[in-house]
């Protein structure tokens, strides 16, 4: 049985694998685009935007929820005040960030266009996210529950008898 | 720039009210689970019933998306499905001779997909879907971080996974190399330059979800742990009134003889 230091050291190294990955595919894309031409994507401009909408999105999310799980014995009145003020602050930070010029090209520049792609672009990109979660783990699933598991030892005994031939 | 109605009432709306169907289908009470199975009905058929051509605005060329990718998820999820139970498992077993049309089926997903990426890029009237590269380069992008975790955590947790992890390996490096010749190569319908900024795009719409997701779960943990903290501490139970001890003295002393 593992002990509590070694399932520390072992999710440092699920972490450090992951995190190999990333960098992995930032080398890649580094790379390739010192070799070739590249679009100017404002990757800063589509960072910025998509962790103010993922936020609105999550907090909106959350305190929906919130309201549908709700009940008279649950005292939730924190959460659900919290989520809806962070939802609405978040919403007001991205108009001043796109009031501010920081916006994204490819589409107009007043806020709803602007929220309207960001959003579009993070639902895609969940869907692909829930996809490759789906294959990944659905095909190692499949591969795990896949071994034979060895004979049960009981299942030799006779019904009369409990000793084993060992003894 | 005012919102067209039918986007409102046909996308954006179904999708606000969509975690609130969610949420009220898990709850508890019978009739708020009935309500939020009518809300979740009701938001499929306003989806469905989009009014106007999909190609008429981004909105509706991400529905286009999702319906192009509809025969390689189905085949995907069927193989799973019937490679999963045809398995040596104890619930609901299927007939093992279906184990391989399983795999036959994941791989005609991959396949199928292939065939997408190469040849034939989900289009409407020649028009090809604005999408495809963005949705290409974050699935290769999570594909790649997700298997290579896959094959990382059989390995350290699990006992002899060596093949799966292997497997969980080729799934990674693969899409590592698919997602290369992308940005390298491109394919017959795109440049490789439109890759390259699709997959720099892609890279900064997931960091920016894992940051800004990663803080809106934080806050909400630290509301929880507010409403836990204001709830304070139960109050004392009160001791038995003498009716009450009675009856507990009554019930065990009638136990009590019938063990002895």
């Amino acid at each position: 049985m593992n002990s509590e230091g070694d399932a520390l050291r072992d999710w440092r190294t699920l972490s450090l694998v992951v995190l190999a990955l990333v960098v992995l595919i930032f080398i890649a894309n580094i790379h390739l685009e010192i070799r070739g031409e590249v679009e100017d994507v404002e990757i800063l401009s589509r960072f910025s935007h998509s962790a103010i909408i993922s936020f609105i999105m999550v907090n909106g999310a959350l305190f929906l929820v919130t309201l549908a799980i709700s009940h008279k014995h649950a005292k939730l009145i924190e959460q659900a005040l919290g989520t809806l003020l962070a939802t609405i602050a978040g919403m007001l930070l991205f108009g001043l960030f796109v009031d501010s010029g920081i916006t994204v090209t490819g589409v107009a520049t007043d806020v709803w266009s602007q929220f309207a792609i960001g959003g579009i672009r993070i639902i895609i990109a969940i869907f692909a996210i829930f996809l490759s979660f789906t294959a990944s783990f659905g095909l190692l699933l499949t591969l795990v529950t896949g071994r034979e598991p060895p004979p049960d030892p009981l299942l030799e005994l006779e019904s009369i008898s409990f000793d084993t031939e060992e003894e | 720039m005012l919102v067209e109605e039918y986007l409102l009432t046909h996308y954006w709306l179904p999708l606000f009210l969509l975690p609130l169907g969610l949420g009220m289908a898990i709850a508890t009470e019978r009739a708020r689970r009935l309500t939020g199975a009518v809300l979740l009905i009701l938001i499929s058929v306003a989806i469905i019933s989009y009014p106007e051509r999909l190609d008429s605005s981004l909105e509706g060329w991400s529905l286009h998306l999702l319906l192009s990718m509809i025969g390689p998820i189905a085949a995907l999820l069927f193989g799973i499905w019937f490679a999963l139970f045809s398995g040596p498992i104890p619930v609901s077993p299927m007939p093992r001779g279906l184990r391989p049309f399983g795999f036959a089926l994941m791989i005609l997903s991959a396949a199928w997909f292939y065939w997408m990426l190469f040849e034939t890029r989900p289009a409407v009237d020649g028009f090809s879907n604005p999408w495809w590269q963005h949705m290409v380069s974050s699935l290769l992008t999570s594909m790649i971080i997700i298997a290579g975790f896959g094959a990382a955590f059989v390995l350290v947790m699990g006992d002899e996974r060596n093949k799966e992890a292997v497997i969980m390996s080729i799934i990674s490096l693969s899409s590592f190399l698919l997602l290369i010749y992308l940005l390298a190569e491109g394919t017959t319908s795109d440049d490789p330059v439109f890759w390259r900024s699709s997959s720099w795009g892609a890279l900064g719409d997931l960091g920016g979800m894992l940051f800004g997701g990663g803080w809106a779960i934080a806050l909400f943990v630290t509301f929880v742990w507010f409403g836990e903290k204001r709830m304070g501490v139960p109050e004392d139970v009160e001791p038995l009134t003498k009716d009450e001890s009675d009856r507990v003295r009554e019930i065990l002393k009638e136990n009590m003889e019938e063990i002895a």
